[in-house]
């Protein structure tokens, strides 16, 4: 018989555990920054030395057409640099857009279904030809492509003509709907309004690709830099990336990048375990180094919060997130809103928080939106369960619902541990809701099960965790996929409203804001329709995940953004 | 004249386990570590059976949160010295929960020695058989079942369970099933050592006598073999309930093994890997029990080895060499 060491098993796992906490840091930004704002270190930022960057998960795919990114990505907007960008500054402001190659957000028509853009003069690529607003629409044009595939859907859904055109490849003619007029000029011609399309324009699908550079599938081993860096190596797939300045890359052009370091080597494939104890350590190369994509778990956070000097060097951001308890209402007996109602006064959220780490990685949720600004967040609590839960009333509404006797219900969670839906935070709702009378049995699935039935209208279980991270700060991406009825996925995966709620006040006013242009007036109502689709208690929402990250003793000029979370590469220096 | 001496010498073979049995105490009692094993593990499974008793002697329950305890802006790290042991939590906390780790550790003990136990039982049981089957029955039989043991011992066990554990409903009890997986992947091993030595033992000159004599297969199996396979299987089934605690943990680590919130010590030590800088005792204390269990049961399993091995008893004395030389002059 062959015996299984528990150890090997460990270790093991252990990194599997990592691999999910980078694909989650991946999907998610970072944003706000409270604590890990400001310098590292005394003294000015300076020109110089060599950054490194230590990963777990590889800058795969290197292709500005191929990547998802929010707001262009971290490590990918050192090369490439779009029509817009995000700002980079610490906390709030640093969740607002702000023109990149372009001189402005854009030029909305009045009802902001035509976009017009003009770039910056004297933009050059690394080999020093100019960037042409056709480079712009090439690049866009070959993100369409089956072949260069991964990018997120809404150039798609949005452009028209997006939904059928097969990428430049194929058709030699070209996307109608984007036109250049002439050498600093493209416009946008979109099939519906979109007052969030300068938040699209940050996607790395905005950024120039000269047609004559372009090799398909193999651009990614050397694409063409737009900004302070360029690629000179580019090992397995993004396992081992380095960068080094761009001469061509003009400061006077772009406002937003810093580029203090000469030179970036971004290691990946690392396990979180080893890139958390040499950031602790920080000898060597190790004091320049910082990492994009690994949070510090629950029990290094317990020995760094206890050493003073490990302290100073975390930085603490917020990305948009939400870690929240899905019903579907069409499993009984979630169709009775007294039911959901119960549930969401029973919920104790300290014990929530406590098995995702504590309160330094995870803040109480009473909205859907995340508690940052430019989401619009309205601040609502529509069945307070205070801090450990309300079971009394819980029990009262389970009564009143006619389950005086109790009510049997299941709970479906992944079965990875350490993770957003893991058992851990399974266990501590089924103790909350057993107190206010619930009997909650658990249904662990293996995640890969678990993703396909929570994301399928025919399979989707009554009681499940969910989470949602937005791919820009703002209630549109936050909200429409949620709770829009036209956005129900009827086939297959790839389903997100699992209420299935299609609701004519909802979607009529999810149209209404976005065709809205001003930004600020558009987030304000996104927070009024999170608070009025809060009511019908579709969602509970448990906890916001807060990130923290250690960065070496040379680290300069931490700068974390309310859209990342995390710390900004190019505005880091190590002299 | 033969007949005679046939029912002379299957006699002889009917008064052996009496005898045997008696002899097989006297010898296991004069091995100290042995004793002393199988006093720790009856003292474990003791506070298996007794666990909702000592639980509520402590005033804990297996389940209950404990936010207070520990500090939730430090990642949920128990609150006190040695992780929070005291009046209150014994052993201290899980940190995290704050759950009492002496009612969990008390509660771990039922499915870490039930499953075990109850899975080595299993794999006994089938690999006696399908042993003795094999040894005993014709070229084809024989042919049959060897090759489909030789196919499961190349199957990774983990792998069978993992698979096996997939398909089966949620609904079935698990501490049973994982139980029955264990013990239904894991029979190979004996089932090869008792084919062995039932086929080592098929040649020898009372089983060819009661072959001859017109005995049944069965009737041979359980009277001539079984007696005489008693050693190898016990030594063998007391090696393999550690062998499946491990399993039942890396089980429990893969997240498979026994639904949350009721305890293992495999899951314990699963969760414990990240917190053995920051609270050593959540993986200590899970840890050093596991490590007990498995060396008393390891050191029981070779007492009992060496106690049914009628050839060990000289090698127990002092002498022993003058001893057989002695014997041998008699003769």
């Amino acid at each position: 018989m062959s015996r299984i060491s528990v150890i090997s098993r460990r270790v093991a796992g252990a990194s599997v555990s990592l691999v999910l906490a980078a694909g989650l840091a991946a999907c998610a930004g970072p944003e706000d920054s409270s604590g890990g704002g400001g310098s590292g270190a005394d003294g000015k930022p300076a020109k110089g030395g060599t950054l490194s960057v230590l990963n777990s998960n590889p800058q795969q795919d290197f292709d500005p057409a191929r990547l998802y990114t929010s707001g262009g990505g971290n490590v990918p907007s050192l090369v490439f640099r779009t029509l817009t960008t995000r700002n980079r500054e610490d906390g709030a402001p640093g969740a607002e857009v702000v023109p990149d190659l372009a001189t402005d957000l854009g030029k909305p028509n009045k009802d902001a279904t035509v976009w017009t853009y003009t770039l910056k003069e004297g933009l050059k690529y690394e080999d020093g030809a100019p960037i042409t607003s056709a480079d712009i629409k090439y690049g866009i044009e070959r993100s369409f492509a089956a072949e260069l595939s991964g990018g997120a859907p809404y150039l798609r859904d949005w452009l028209i003509g997006g939904a059928d055109y097969e990428g430049p490849y194929k058709s030699k003619k070209g996307l109608d709907s984007i036109e250049t007029p002439d050498e600093r000029t493209i416009v946008f011609k979109l099939n519906k309004p979109e007052g969030e399309f300068p938040y699209l324009a940050t996607q790395t699908q905005f950024a120039p690709v000269p047609k004559a550079k372009d090799k398909g599938t193999k651009y990614e081993e050397h694409p063409v830099s737009s900004g302070p860096y360029k690629v000179v190596k580019n090992e397995n797939d993004g396992e081992h990336l380095v960068l080094e300045r761009n001469e061509h890359w003009d400061p006077k052009t772009d406002e937003e990048r810093k580029a203090y370091p000469d030179r970036i080597d971004v290691r990946s494939g690392l396990d979180s375990a080893v890139i958390n104890q040499r950031l602790q350590a920080s000898q060597g190369a190790d004091a320049a180094a910082v990492t994009t994509d690994t949070n510090l778990g629950p029990a290094e956070l317990a020995k760094v919060s206890g050493d003073k000097k490990l302290a100073e060097r975390v930085g603490t951001g917020h990305f948009g997130y939400v870690n929240y308890l899905a019903f579907n209402p069409k499993v009984k007996p979630f169709d009775d809103p007294k039911v959901r109602q119960a549930i969401s006064y029973a919920v104790n959220r300290s014990s929530v928080i406590n098995a995702a780490g504590g309160s330094s990685l995870a803040e109480p949720a009473t909205t859907f939106l995340p508690p940052q600004k430019s989401f619009g967040y309205t601040k609502y609590d529509h069945f307070p369960a205070g801090e450990t839960g309300n079971a009394d009333k819980a029990k009262e509404l389970l009564k009143e619902a006619g389950h005086e006797d109790g009510l049997k219900i299941k709970l479906t969670h992944s079965t990875d541990k350490d993770f957003e839906t893991s058992p851990e935070i399974a266990t501590a709702l089924q103790e909350a809701l057993q107190k206010a009378g619930f009997t909650v049995e658990l249904d662990g699935l293996e995640s890969n099960d678990y993703s396909e039935k929570i994301h399928n209208v025919k399979s989707a279980p009554g009681l499940f965790l969910a989470h949602w991270g937005a791919d820009w700060p703002s209630g549109g991406p936050f909200i429409a996929p949620i709770f829009d009825g036209r956005q129900i996925v009827k086939e297959g995966s790839g389903n997100y409203n699992a209420a299935e709620l299609n609701d004519p006040a909802v979607n009529k006013e999810i149209d209404e804001i976005n065709k809205l242009t001003d930004l600020d007036a558009a987030a304000a109502r996104w927070g009024a329709l999170d608070q009025k689709i809060g009511e019908q208690a579709l969602t509970v929402p448990l906890f916001h995940p807060v990130y923290k990250r250690l960065y070496g003793k040379d680290i300069k000029n931490v700068v974390i953004s309310d859209w990342t979370g995390v710390l900004d590469i190019s505005q880091v220096s190590v002299k | 004249m033969t007949e005679a001496l046939l029912v002379k010498e299957a006699g002889a073979v009917q008064a052996a386990p009496a005898s045997g049995a008696r002899s097989f105490w006297r010898r296991l009692r004069t091995q100290r570590a042995a004793l002393a094993a199988a006093v720790v593990v009856a003292l474990l499974v003791l506070v298996a059976l007794a666990a909702p008793l000592l639980t509520a002697l402590a005033g804990q329950d297996p389940n209950a949160y404990h936010p207070e305890a520990v500090d939730s802006a430090a990642g949920g790290v128990p609150l006190g010295s040695f992780g929070g042991i005291g009046a209150e939590h014994w052993l201290g906390v899980e940190p995290g929960t704050g759950r009492d780790l002496f009612a969990r550790i008390v509660y771990g003990a039922r499915v870490s020695l039930g499953v075990a136990l109850f899975a080595t039982v299993v794999q006994l049981a089938l690999g006696v058989t399908l042993g003795l089957a094999a040894a005993l029955g014709n070229r084809w039989v024989d042919q049959a079942i060897s090759r489909f043991t030789d196919v499961v011992v190349a199957l990774p066990l983990m792998v069978m369970a993992l698979a096996l554990l997939a398909i089966v409903p949620q609904s079935v009890p698990r501490p049973v099933l994982i139980a029955v997986v264990v013990g239904l992947v894991g029979w190979s091993g004996t089932s090869k050592v008792v084919r062995a030595q039932a086929l080592a033992l098929k040649s020898l000159d009372h089983v060819a006598a009661a072959r001859l004599s017109g005995w049944s297969t069965w009737r041979i199996a359980r009277r001539e073999l079984l007696p005489s396979l008693a050693a190898p299987v016990i030594t063998y089934g007391a090696l393999l309930v550690p062998a499946n605690i491990s399993v039942e943990a890396a089980l429990s680590f893969l997240g498979i093994g026994i639904k949350p919130p009721t305890p293992s010590w495999g899951q314990m030590i699963t969760e414990a890997d990240t917190w053995y800088a920051t609270a050593p005792t959540y993986l200590l204390i899970p840890a050093s029990l596991l490590f007990v269990t498995v060396l008393s049961l390891t050191v029981l399993g070779e007492g009992v080895r060496v106690a049914l091995d009628p050839r060990a008893e000289s090698r127990l004395k002092v002498g022993a060499a003058k001893a057989r030389m002695r014997k041998r002059s008699s003769r």
